[in-house]
């Protein structure tokens, strides 16, 4: 028994070695942006005829930085105010590229120069009121003490948003509105606000003839957009560095923001834009809705099914283990309940040094917090056990072992299988956030539905996941009558 | 499995026995003998210590101080096992186990020895015969047999293996009156039937003086009288030895 369970932990530790032999892989951010500069990369690279695959929509700069330094991707589109504000120690913020080359070299990560746009932060105005004002650079904004102002809740707080900025240019207005960025358009175009903060890409910004302002006095940082990459592939695929280098210098902000509208406000997949930007041929998936769904069951049932699996190898021991030595216990108990505060998110950034992205990462993450319920009720249901009961199983003679076998666990079945029920209902719903860390299922369409705004999208992964959860509950509670001894289902008699 | 007989012919022998729980003496250093074949009826108050002493005799317990000796030689931990084979224990509510039937509860300690299905239900009709347990039971869960059922189940367990001793733990304290009288004579019959040690510890002094002829009154852990019923009623140790034999009210008491 001992040495199963030594096998499965082994086999579990070694499976995402055998991932790692496959093409390269580039990652993305879970924005419109990056996915589309993650497809262009991957569609560029396959015109040379080199195969990429994308892993796209990975939950943000720390899981693709990790990812990358890990090897578990091999590139990914980032922008240089990121590395210099939040990636590199000890560089200016204001570093060039050259400066930031010399930074990451010693990390192993290469980088392109600029691949033509700055997607940094900026005041924009709607044009016919810019042009009615005179305004063309956030300098004028001076003149106009009376317009009223609408940022973002993140650029009212940064130093480096408002504040800094007002102190820069002198701004006198007074009428300054905290706005979710997403109503700011629409409040900018009624005319509810004269100018807000966006980002210099932004697909809304031909949507709603805005004017960028242009800032003279160079207050907001660079965010020059560029591919980072692992060096060692300027060894294993010379070719696909050159295409990431290729790329460098085409893309304008203009352009940028016409693939960002085809996606955003057009519906338009982010291939059909990319490929339609360097004039190729999509190679869309092709895969109708019925297909997606099955793929992403089979992926989420996999991370489910496998953690859950490992979880009942691990936990039902520990418990057994807990009940018996009572100090023990209050400790098993106590780490796994420590295990269930850590967030989700910030449990699966944790697994990444470990074990890669991708499914893996998931599954250890998931296996994780399906221990507490089961360990839980493991030792529930051994120690709520009639001591007179297991005297008596001790007092016929039975060794230890068979008495855990053929007497106590039989009768704490019924909490076991209730611990296991709840670990696999929790697991169904934090399951979807694997694919933040590129697990795929259920949360896949929920990511990209989130990004593109898309409620359509994101029930496709929410009602499947509901469902799910609720086969589960359902197979669980026939399962606990099919496993529960007839004898402890009666009511006994007196 | 007859007892390997050394230079002594005691079953059971407490020297010098003492147990605590915290700081409540459940032994005070207890010496006694049971001789195999004896029947012996330990009675005392709740918390008098009689259960403990049944426990400690099983290796369920170990003794503070002092030894236990069973069929001459020291109980120690390694020999645990066999020793409860060899003894039939029954508690007061029969301690069947709810997830199996009752003959799966007879057949628990036998199947792990190896024995074959079919010798283990001729055995267990063997001993429904002596308990007199209604045919069909042994098919049934306890929690469908009723209080006396159980307790008949619980007897059998303890019996399956023919073992030299039985030790009952209040095994009638949990019956009605009328069921707990029928199985009073029951277990006496069996008792003198199968001539085993037979402890049996009771609160009740009818039903000890019903079982053995020797009687053990125990008080805060320690020996207050060991002798016959005669003894205790015509020769009390002390005053608490008439206060707990006046104490069994009888109905022609009742009545006056």
């Amino acid at each position: 028994m001992k040495r199963a369970w030594l096998a499965i932990t082994m086999m579990l530790l070694l499976m995402p070695a055998w991932l790692h032999a496959s093409p390269v892989r580039i990652g993305s951010k879970q924005f419109t942006e990056s996915v589309l500069l993650g497809e262009m990369a991957r569609l560029a690279a396959r015109q040379q005829g080199v195969s990429v695959v994308h892993q796209r929509e990975l939950g943000g700069t720390a899981i693709l930085w990790s990812a990358l330094q890990h090897g578990d991707i091999d590139a990914y589109p980032e922008y240089t105010g990121t590395l210099t504000h939040e990636l590199l120690k000890n560089v200016p913020p204001d570093a060039d590229i050259p400066i930031l080359r010399a930074a990451l070299k010693p990390l192993g990560v290469g980088i392109t120069d600029s691949l033509g746009f700055d997607d940094t932060y900026a005041v924009g105005m709607r044009e016919d009121r810019a042009k009615q004002l005179g305004i063309r650079s956030l300098s004028d904004l001076a003149a106009h003490p009376e317009l009223r102002l609408g940022f973002s809740n993140e650029f009212m707080a940064r130093s480096d948003g408002w504040p800094g900025l007002r102190q820069r240019y002198g701004l006198p207005q007074t009428q300054v509105r905290g706005l979710d960025h997403v109503l700011s358009y629409r409040a900018l175009a009624s005319g509810a606000v004269d100018a807000i903060d966006l980002y210099s890409t932004d697909a809304e910004i031909p949507y709603y003839h805005l004017r960028t302002l242009d800032d003279d006095r160079h207050y907001f940082p660079h965010y020059d957009a560029v591919y980072v990459y692992r060096l060692d592939l300027e060894g294993s695929s010379p070719a696909f560095v050159n295409v990431l280098k290729s790329l460098a210098g085409r893309i304008s902000a203009d352009a940028m923001r016409q693939m960002n509208a085809m996606v955003k406000l057009h519906g338009e997949k982010e291939t059909v834009a990319a490929a339609d930007f360097l004039g190729v041929q999509p190679d869309g998936d092709g895969a109708n809705m019925w297909k997606r769904l099955w793929l992403r069951t089979v992926e989420h049932l996999r991370l489910v099914l496998i953690s859950l699996m490992a979880a009942v190898l691990i936990a039902i021991p520990l418990g057994v283990w807990s009940a018996r030595t009572k100090r023990l216990g209050h400790l098993i108990m106590a780490l796994s309940g420590v295990l269930q505060t850590i967030p989700s998110l910030a449990m699966f950034v944790f697994m990444i040094p470990l074990f890669g992205i991708g499914t893996w990462p998931a599954i250890a993450a998931l296996f994780l917090y399906s221990l507490l319920p089961i360990v839980r009720n493991t030792y529930a249901g051994l120690t709520s056990i009639p001591p007179d009961l297991r005297e008596s199983a001790a007092a016929l003679g039975l060794p230890r072992g068979v008495r855990l076998r053929r007497v106590e666990l039989p009768m704490a079945m019924r909490s076991i299988l209730a611990g296991i029920k709840t670990a696999a209902v929790i697991n169904v719903g934090t399951a979807t956030l694997g694919a933040l860390i590129g697990a795929g299922g259920y949360g896949q369409p929920i990511v990209t539905g989130i990004r593109l705004d898309d409620t359509g999208l994101i029930l496709e992964g929410a009602i499947p996941a509901a469902c799910m959860a609720l086969v589960v509950q359902g197979l669980f509670e026939g399962v606990e009558r099919w496993l529960t001894p007839r004898g402890m289902r009666l009511e006994a008699r007196q | 499995m007859p007892f390997t007989s050394n230079a002594s012919t005691e079953a059971f022998e407490l020297r010098g026995v003492s147990k605590r729980y915290g700081v409540i003496p459940a032994l005070d250093d207890v010496t006694l003998r049971f001789p195999a074949g004896s029947n012996t009826a330990l009675i005392g108050s709740s918390g008098s210590g009689k259960s403990t002493l049944l426990r400690v005799l099983l290796g369920l317990e170990w003794p503070d101080s002092g030894e236990i000796w069973v069929d001459g030689s020291v109980l120690g931990p390694t020999h645990v096992l066999a020793l409860r084979r060899r003894v039939g224990y029954v508690i007061q509510e029969g301690g069947l186990f709810p997830h199996l039937t009752a003959l799966g509860n007879l057949a628990l300690l036998p199947h792990h020895l190896g024995w074959s299905r079919d010798r283990i239900r001729q055995r267990a009709e063997e001993l429904s015969g002596l308990t007199h347990l209604p045919p069909g039971a042994l098919e049934r869960y306890p929690a469908e047999l009723s209080g006396g059922q159980r307790q008949r189940v619980a007897l059998m367990r303890g019996l399956m293996l023919n073992p030299d001793a039985l030790l009952l733990d209040e095994p009638l304290g949990a019956l009605d009156p009328i069921v707990r009288h029928e199985l009073q004579d029951e277990l006496k019959a069996i008792f003198d039937q199968l001539g085993k040690t037979v402890i049996v510890v009771t609160h009740d002094m009818a039903e000890a003086a019903w079982f053995a002829d020797r009687l053990v009154l125990m008080r805060h852990g320690k020996v207050v009288q060991d002798g016959r019923l005669d003894d205790l009623c015509q020769r009390p140790a002390d005053s608490f030895v008439t206060r707990f034999v006046q104490a069994q009210r009888t109905l022609r008491g009742a009545a006056s």
